[in-house]
């Protein structure tokens, strides 16, 4: 199906400045919703930055120590829900009013990704900068464009069972290792009158994470190179691991391992069932580690492991994704300054407090670098080269992760099966971006 | 209805009680400005290939003959259309049943008033928040939980998550924030029913029934105009609380014209599509509007 973004043979580009100049600017201006017009307007010699709620606490804090050697140096922050950041920011960049600094997610696959704005030249190249040197080669997907870094971004966490120690010690059992041992597990939880798994598939974003968890046993350990034959168009998720990923998920719902009514819970109930020990565990990405704490009565109740989507426990890959960073606007009135505050987040203890805030592993790590504890098991898998960035991050438009979100809701409502899903997905992988 | 005849106009002299045209000039720039304007200047983008960010190129129709071929923005209309009845005509036979009951001698009817029209005054956001918690599909909370207390734990649903209720449940969710809206309007209309009409079909022995099908129901007309055409615009323009309460969910199956072409947009980055399908949705609404507006001011200069 074709997606009416083509451009027609012959036909030269226009200006979206030079349009605006024409009119229709004020659409932009009236589009902003209250929470982030307070930044929007003049910000004198202030530095602006725009982000998601998920970085308003490394940010601040490091803002708050940039000013501490800079004291010179003003800055404007607000951050916002990622759908209302978005929304917010591609309104700022195409009126020409973009932010100093804003948020960016790694590789491809979303509006905001950094690819997608390096692409229309709205970002400014952070290579003279020296933290780039230590980016390691394999993220460079995430990182950059054409040989450019773009983004700015602490690390990665990962995707993992979080789980109530309190419950499993009740229950009398322990983290699986394989993938026969989590249904033993999770069988033994639900006769006990545990919901072995909370999934809170309301929430769009919360419905991938099983299958990100699943993908890299089905489909990377044996073809390291998938994305770049889905690239290619020699493989389609069809005919590939991925079935056999969806196909594990949907036999976690037919043997009564999730809550029930999955596709009307929300991701704050899934946290809350966790937290308070109505459920065992749920599959989650590690920078929400601190939200399901902040729930539990105490933080301690809580730890993570691999969620095991393999046989082998001593080769289980895992999903590693690079956080949400940050951009600088090539085009904003104080990008040099914006620069100047990247590259000092980009020192090491810098890193390290950012990585720290949100339970990621820094990209470069010495002998300085605390890792929250619960990231220990996944250590070694990444450094054995068994970690797989999020299958979004290489995705080539921004319409396969919601087709995915949507596929899975209907196979957990009944309304399709994995060949349907898995179908929806590869329509949505043909379309131009 | 008619507006009785100016003697004035024909005499050529301006009526001093009517202020002049001229005063409203300023709130028309302003408008035209901020409104008008940017979404006339808006209509260029549904003819590119504009992503939201960098240049773009003319496509010509391309936008509109993917629109034809969209199997989600078909769906999606289907779901607006449904939407629409549901919420015109529950929310203006509930307006209507509410306006008929604080219409009477009640002592607590200006308190029910206010009561009534509140969630009106509400954000929709914060409405669809809300119900998200009284939808809670867990068997102990929200309404499953009122329906186990009352005996009728037959009845608890996955009132968000289950697609063949989802539709239904925001249709629900709607029509509880503006059945108060529309009671205002028909109260307006109820207070110029004459109540000498009202007291001749007493006379006449006419019963309630008889009173409200030949006296109120007729003189409702204009009120009625109004209920229909805002809850018609409203339902087919339906967003803040579908986005809020189900993102379009499950799958596809609430989503609207709405929910498609703000994805479009802001999740996929196709602002020349998206902008086709704003067009549309437009001229959409205002078709049905027009239409609708000729049949029921034909229906009142009848009653």
């Amino acid at each position: 199906m074709s997606t009416g973004s083509r451009s027609l043979p012959g036909q030269g580009a226009v200006s979206r400045r030079g349009l605006l100049r024409a009119g229709g600017g004020l659409a932009a201006a009236t589009a902003l919703p209250a929470v982030l017009t307070a930044c929007s307007g003049s910000g004198g010699g202030k530095v602006r930055l725009v982000g998601v709620a998920d970085e308003q606490q490394p940010v601040t804090k490091l803002v708050a120590a940039y000013r501490r050697s800079r004291p010179g140096v003003g800055f404007s922050t607000s951050f916002a829900p990622t759908d209302q950041v978005q929304t917010v920011v591609r309104t700022q960049l195409a009126g020409g009013n973009a932010p100093d600094v804003h948020v960016l997610y790694p590789g491809s696959g979303s509006a905001m990704s950094m690819v997608e704005l390096a692409k229309a030249g709205l970002l400014a190249d952070l290579d003279d900068q020296a933290w780039t040197k230590t980016i390691p080669k394999s993220f460079d997907a995430a990182y950059r464009r054409d040989g450019k870094t773009y983004l700015y971004s602490a690390g990665s966490s990962v995707i993992g069972a979080v789980y109530n120690k309190r419950v499993f010690a009740e229950a009398g059992v322990r983290p699986p290792g394989t993938w026969s041992e989590l249904l033993r597990v999770c069988a033994t939880l639900k006769a006990k009158g545990t919901v072995p798994i909370a999934l809170g598939a309301q929430t769009p974003w919360v419905t991938q994470l099983i299958t990100y968890a699943l993908v890299p046993n089905a489909v990377y350990a044996a073809n390291p190179r998938f994305d770049d034959e889905m690239a290619a168009g020699k493989a389609t998720f069809a005919d590939s691991g991925w079935a056999d990923a969806l196909g594990k998920y949907q036999e976690l719902q037919k043997r009564g391992f999730f809550n029930d009514h999955p596709d009307g819970t929300t991701y704050e109930q899934q946290t809350s069932m966790v937290a308070t020990g109505k459920a065992a565990m749920a599959v989650q990405v590690s920078s929400v580690l601190a939200n399901f704490r902040q729930a539990a009565a105490s933080p301690d109740d809580l730890g993570m492991f691999l969620f095991p989507g393999g046989e082998d426990a001593s080769k289980l890959w895992i999903p590693a994704g690079i956080v949400v960073g940050l951009g600088v606007s090539s085009r904003a009135r104080n990008s040099a300054k914006g620069r100047q505050f990247v590259e000092f987040l980009g020192r090491q203890e810098n890193l390290n407090a950012w990585a720290a805030a949100v339970s990621a592993i820094p990209f470069s790590r010495d002998s300085t670098t605390r890792l929250d504890p619960v990231l220990t098991p996944f250590l070694p898998v990444i450094d054995a080269g068994r970690a797989v960035p999020f299958m979004d991050q290489r995705w080539p438009n921004a319409e396969v992760q919601p087709a995915h979100f949507a596929a899975v809701q209907d196979l957990l409502a009944g309304r399709t099966d994995v060949k349907g899903a898995l179908a929806q997905m590869d329509e949505a992988y043909g379309k131009t971006s | 209805m008619r507006a009785p005849l100016n003697p004035l106009r024909r005499t050529g002299r301006r009526d001093p009680t009517v202020p002049p045209r001229i005063f409203v000039l300023p709130a028309l720039a302003v408008y035209a400005l901020v409104v008008l304007y940017p979404s006339a200047a808006g209509v260029v983008y549904a003819f590119t290939d504009w992503t939201g960010v960098g240049s773009f190129s003319f496509v010509g129709l391309a936008n509109f003959h993917t629109l034809l071929g969209d199997d989600r923005a078909v769906h999606s209309i289907g779901n607006t259309l449904l939407l629409t009845v549901a919420v015109v005509v529950a929310q203006n036979l509930v307006g209507l049943l509410l306006a008929l009951g604080v219409h009477t001698g009640i002592r607590s009817r200006a308190l029910l008033r206010v009561v009534f029209f509140a969630p009106a005054v509400v954000s929709p956001v914060m409405v669809a928040f809300l119900w998200k918690y009284v939808y809670n599909p867990d068997s102990g909370a929200g309404l499953n939980g009122v329906l186990g207390a009352v005996g009728l734990g037959g009845l608890r649903q996955d009132w968000l998550g289950d697609p063949s209720l989802t539709l239904w449940s925001v249709a629900a969710m709607v029509v509880w924030q503006y059945a108060g809206y529309s009671m205002v309007i028909f109260l307006a209309g109820l207070q110029d029913v004459p109540p000498e009409l009202q007291e001749a079909a007493r006379i006449d022995g006419a019963g309630t029934w008889q009173r409200f099908r030949y006296v109120t129901w007729p003189l409702l007309a204009p009120a009625l105009t109004v209920n229909l055409m805002l809850s018609t615009i409203g339902g087919l323009k339906l967003f803040d609380q579908v986005y809020a309460a189900t993102d379009g969910g499950p799958g596809t199956a609430s989503e609207t014209l709405s929910t498609v072409l703000y994805k479009e947009a802001f999740v996929y980055g196709k602002f020349g599509y998206s902008t086709a399908v704003a067009l549309v949705l437009a001229l959409f609404v205002a078709a049905v509007s027009l239409v609708q507006l000729h049949y029921l001011r034909a229906r009142e200069v009848a009653a």
